[in-house]
Parts: C-alpha cells; sequence; structure tokens
C-alpha cells in the first residue's frame, strides 16, 4: 500500500473508561476450532467487520465467504448444520433480523439446528441510519420459537458465550461486540457466563437495574459513581434474552425496595424491558419500573456519542435516570 | 455522433465532482472515497448529459427517478448533486456530521432528491421495478435510472427484481452496475464471483452495454443508446470502473472499500487529483 494511506477496518468510535481487548468473538471462535473440528465460518462480506476475519486468517479452508447473500448464509448454514458441522454465521445484526427471518425461521429453527448466528452493530452501536441500527433484533428474533439469545457485556463475556454456545446443540443469536477495542468490565466482579442464566454483579438497597448487553457495562458505572454520593444501585445482568431467566428476576425484583430500571441497547418494544414488565403483571407483583430503552422510531444518522446521549443510552443518561427517580 | 465540445464540459464536471468527494470525506479524513472516484464519470454522464430533472423542484413529477441502491456510494452521488445544483454547495461541508442534510447512507428524509433509503443493500432494482410499472401506469415517459454495486450482484432481490424487469418489458429502466473490483472483504472476484454480469442481465431479457466507466464518451454512448433504443427490454449499462480514478496513488488498493488518508495523504490527494478521460 502505498505511504499516507490506510484502510480502516472498524467504524467504532466508542470511548470507554475500561481496559479493551481486540476482537474477542473471533480470537475465541479460533480457540475453539483448535479442538472442535466441527466449527466452520461464514459471513456475507462482512467478515473484516465482524471480526470472524481472523478466524478465516487461521483456518481459510473452514470459512465461507458468500458475499453479500445474507439469506443464503442462513439457508447454508442450515446446511452445513444438518450435515454435522456447527457453522458461526456472521453479519450486522439488522440484516440478520430483518432481511433473513423467514430464512432462520424455515431452514434453522423449526429444525432446531445448531447454527450459531452472529450480528454485529447490535441495537444503537452506528451512526450510519436505521439501516444499520439494530434497534429491534431482539423483538424481532425473540418471536422466534427455539431460537436462544444472547446479549453479552463485554469481551469476557463475548469470549466465553462464543465457546459455550457451540456444545448447546440448538440455534442460537448472539449479539456481537467487535473491533479491536471491545472494553473488558465484568473481569472485576465474580462472573461467569452460563446460558439462561440472569446474574446479580452489583449489591444494592436503593434501586435495582435490570440490563443486558452493553447497558449492564453502563448501568455499572453509572452505580459505581453514585455508591460516592452514597446511593446503592443493585445491578442484575440478563445476558440471555430467551430462555428468559423469570424466577431471578422476579425474586430480585421482590428484594428491592426502590425503582427498578430495566435497560437495553433495544428499542422499548418487545425487549428486556417488555418481558421484565411482563412477568410482574402475570405476578401480580407491586413495582415501580422505569425502562431505559431507544424509543419506537427510527433512529437519527449522526456521531455515535450524540446519539447514544440523545436516546439516553450513555452511561451519562444512564446515571442521569438513576438519579432523578432516586431524588 | 460525439460532440466534443460536451465531452470536455461533462469531463470538467466530473473533475469539478471529484474535489466535491475530497471536500467531503475530508472532514473525517476517510470514506469511501475510491469508489465514489471511481463513479464520478458516469454519475456526471447521468447528472449532466441523461436526465432530466429540475435542480430547485426534486419532486417535480415529471423528472426521471434516480435511484442509488448502495447507499454508502451516497458521497458520490451529493458531489454530483452539488455540482448540478439540486443540493447548497455548504452542505458538503456538514457530510456525515450531527445534524447535517448529508448523511454517509443516502435517505430521502435528509436529502432532497434522494428517492430511496440505500443503506440496506439490494433495494434499488426492486423498488424500481415498482416505480417503472407505476410511471407507465400513469402513461409518463419519465425513466428509472438505478445505480447498483458488483458486490451487491450476489443480493438474491436484485436477481428477483431482474427476471420482473425482464418479465414485464421494463423498458423505462436503465441500470448502471459499478463494477469496481470491490466489496467490503477485498475484491469481488475474491469474495463471491458476480461475473459474467453481462451474460447473466442479458439471460433475463435486458438490453446490455458494456463499457469503461471512466471514458466519459463511453459513458454518453451508452447513455445515448439506453434512451434511444427502440427494444421494448429493459437496459443495463455495466461500467468497469477502477477505484480511486483520479488519484493515482489510491489506484490499485485492494482494501479500497474504506480509506483513511493521514496528513500527508490528504496533501497529495488536494494536489494531485487528475482530470478523468474524456
Ligand atoms: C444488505 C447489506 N449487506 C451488507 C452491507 C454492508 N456493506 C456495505 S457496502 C458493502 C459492499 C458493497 O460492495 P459493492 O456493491 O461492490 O459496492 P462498492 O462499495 O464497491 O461501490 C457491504 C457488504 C449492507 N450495507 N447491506
Ligand atoms: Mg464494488
Amino acid at each position: 500500500m502505498s505511504k499516507g494511506v490506510q484502510s480502516v477496518i472498524s467504524d467504532s468510535n466508542v470511548v470507554t473508561s475500561h481496559p479493551v481487548m481486540a476482537e474477542p468473538f473471533g480470537n475465541a471462535l479460533i480457540e475453539l476450532a483448535q479442538t472442535n473440528d466441527k466449527i466452520v465460518g461464514l459471513s456475507a462480506d462482512l467478515a473484516k467487520y465482524t471480526d470472524i476475519h481472523i478466524f478465516r486468517d487461521a483456518f481459510p479452508d473452514r470459512f465461507y465467504n458468500v458475499g453479500m447473500s445474507e439469506q443464503l448464509m442462513m439457508c447454508a448454514a442450515a446446511g452445513l448444520a444438518k450435515e454435522g458441522f456447527i457453522p458461526y454465521a456472521t453479519t450486522y445484526a439488522t440484516f440478520a433480523a430483518r432481511r433473513c427471518y423467514d430464512f432462520i425461521s424455515q431452514a434453522v429453527c423449526e429444525h432446531k439446528l445448531n447454527v450459531k448466528i452472529i450480528g454485529g452493530l447490535p441495537g444503537l452501536q452506528s451512526g450510519y441510519g436505521p439501516s444499520h441500527q439494530a434497534t429491534d433484533d431482539l423483538a424481532i428474533l425473540g418471536a422466534m420459537p427455539d431460537l436462544t439469545i444472547i446479549d453479552p457485556c463485554d469481551a469476557v463475556e463475548t469470549m466465553q458465550a462464543t465457546k459455550l454456545i457451540a456444545e448447546y446443540d440448538r440455534p442460537v443469536y448472539m449479539r456481537l461486540l467487535r473491533g479491536n477495542r471491545v472494553p473488558l468490565v465484568l473481569d472485576k466482579y465474580d462472573y461467569t457466563f452460563e446460558i439462561g442464566k440472569a446474574k446479580l454483579l452489583k449489591e444494592g438497597s436503593d434501586a435495582l437495574a435490570i440490563s443486558c448487553g452493553e447497558m449492564t457495562m453502563r448501568c455499572l458505572d453509572a452505580a459505581e459513581e453514585l455508591e460516592e454520593q452514597g446511593i446503592h444501585v443493585a445491578v442484575l445482568h440478563v445476558p440471555t434474552i430467551k430462555p428468559f431467566n423469570r424466577e431471578t428476576v422476579l425474586s430480585e425484583i421482590a428484594r428491592v425496595n426502590g425503582p427498578v430500571f430495566t435497560a437495553e441497547n433495544h428499542t422499548e418494544y418487545g425487549g428486556l424491558g417488555s418481558l421484565v414488565a411482563a412477568a410482574v403483571a402475570q405476578e401480580k407483583m407491586q413495582a415501580d419500573l422505569k425502562k431505559i430503552a431507544l424509543p419506537d422510531r427510527y433512529l437519527e444518522a449522526g456521531t455515535l456519542g450524540f446519539l447514544q446521549d440523545l436516546y439516553g443510552i450513555s452511561t451519562k443518561t444512564v446515571k442521569e435516570a438513576f438519579t432523578a427517580a432516586l431524588r | 455522433m460525439i460532440d466534443n465540445t460536451e465531452i470536455k464540459k461533462l469531463t470538467d464536471k466530473a473533475y469539478e465532482a471529484r474535489r466535491n468527494v475530497l471536500r467531503m470525506a475530508y472532514i473525517d479524513r476517510r470514506g469511501f472515497i475510491a469508489q465514489a472516484l471511481g463513479a464520478a464519470d458516469f454519475l456526471t454522464g447521468l447528472f449532466f448529459h441523461a436526465m432530466k430533472y429540475r435542480p430547485d423542484d426534486p419532486e417535480w413529477e415529471d423528472r426521471d427517478r434516480f435511484l442509488l441502491s448502495a447507499g454508502h456510494n451516497a458521497i458520490a452521488v451529493y458531489a454530483v448533486m452539488a455540482a448540478a445544483g439540486m443540493i447548497p454547495e455548504e452542505w458538503m461541508d456538514t457530510y456525515g456530521q450531527d445534524g447535517s442534510h448529508l448523511p454517509m447512507a443516502s435517505m430521502p428524509k435528509y436529502t432532497p432528491g434522494i428517492e430511496i433509503s440505500g443503506g440496506s443493500i439490494g433495494l434499488g432494482l426492486p423498488i424500481g421495478v415498482g416505480m417503472a410499472l407505476g410511471l407507465k401506469r400513469k402513461g409518463s415517459d419519465s425513466k428509472v435510472f438505478i445505480m447498483m454495486g458488483d458486490g451487491e450482484m450476489a443480493e438474491g432481490p436484485t436477481w428477483e427484481a431482474a427476471m420482473s424487469a425482464g418479465n414485464y418489458h421494463l423498458d423505462n429502466i436503465i441500470g448502471l452496475v459499478d463494477v469496481n473490483g470491490i466489496q467490503a472483504d477485498g475484491l469481488t472476484r475474491s469474495v463471491m464471483v458476480t461475473e459474467p454480469l453481462d451474460e447473466k442481465f442479458r439471460a433475463f431479457g435486458f438490453d446490455v452495454q458494456r463499457i469503461n466507466g471512466n471514458s466519459m464518451s463511453e459513458v454518453v454512448t451508452a447513455l445515448d443508446n439506453a434512451l434511444g433504443s427502440k427494444e421494448n427490454k429493459p437496459h443495463i449499462i455495466i461500467c468497469d470502473t477502477v477505484p480511486g480514478t483520479g488519484l493515482d496513488f489510491l489506484i490499485g488498493n485492494p482494501k479500497a472499500h474504506f480509506i483513511s488518508l493521514d496528513d500527508e495523504g490528504w496533501k497529495r490527494a488536494f494536489s494531485e487529483l487528475k482530470k478523468g478521460e474524456e
């Protein structure tokens, strides 16, 4: 390449105070593939942008780039699974959830095939506009029977989940945190990822935050800052959206004496907040529920930090929501 | 008959469009620069020679429709739209920024004259089929021009649309495929072979031309042929282009999908930018 030119592989401009790690998903997949020869990788012209390019480079003959054919990719993954392989198929979350819905439903999930669908840029992680903002992936895919849905918080959990789902013989959709600066958060807590388990990361008597994905990081950061002001917010991390760990969520809600926040990088319709609210209503429980989620509309294009503040999912706005309710 | 003064004029406009591309990309020091430089010639031919529109009235009923199917190439289209006076020049200095009228992916909500959202790739020809049917129903003789990418040719909906366009004899569709040889993961031929595109479109019932998309005279001739054609078929112009055209130091970079330049790179870009082929 000539002087003065470099290609950018990640458009993520996420600012984090946490230590970071490069390509946790790709690295975990490589480790996994070293001991499991059934693992194969697929991408639809987004290998470089979903961190599976490092798997491709490590195992060129176990990787298929199908070009810009997301629908085909889901069906081909189904076919590979029928032949006994464990395909990890990557694209952006919008294209997986929206464009491929019928293909995932009919080729993969109806037959409980061992396919792992990995969606990049879940929720609001791109300033590119609605085409790349998967604000609805949990709602869309959550309606699909027999699909397990995972929304990891950080690099640690991404690595653990990437490996665990291989052993879990059924369809999985995992939201991807990608790039060379994925935060490391959960290593500071006594935590190990288990499929289907919600876990309390931080105790607190004033309020409870129930969160998934990177919103758990933001809730933890906001809650740790509030400790200094004598405000104690508990944080319950729910990395598996489906199957939903109802019992743990309800028992933590029963323990708290104060507002209960749900926090997700997803539209307010049909995600974690909706699941929690439905569970509370069905139990006829009393709870002061407050939803931190994206609004029910097509979001703006712009810079990511600006949009996270605008739509109330940044650490700063999460902290403001906590304090406003606790005043 | 090629009119040499017209070609000269168009080549100057294409140079202006290329400068506009650099002006916009400079804001973030990066972007889909190579594709936009490669597409500047046929887009200039479209906007300054072939298409019928009123710069100050983007909703004029009798306009030809232009659909950008692969919306990340918005920068290339904004560059010619600014040169054509369809959008204010100052807007270019806000490209991709908060509150801008020119987001990185083209969307009608932000930019007058943009007909569809192209960020999710592969919708241009399918929507174009419906618009072409609608225009015919209305008795309109407006055309539907659709710009697509060679990587995009792997999208299934494109071929569903091609089948319909052929089936319904949509001779009011003029598609342009920018065969620049690159897509997100690298060279198109090493990611997914989408060729031979001419034979594929011919088999789907299209009138096919294949040209050097960086030669202004070939561009103009192909557009004139499609517009003057009496064939009762949809038209496709396959434009072989060189990404980075006009900036020699960008040419041949297989990772040209999204380019970042440092200060020195930008200095070179602004000083070394050349005019295209007539
Ligand atoms: C449906 C869909 N899949 C994937 C992407 C991500 N993506 C953006 S540009 C691009 C490659 C486009 O290649 P090509 O069509 O050749 O256009 P070029 O950049 O070469 O002009 C990809 C895969 C997308 N925007 N939409
Ligand atoms: Mg291309």
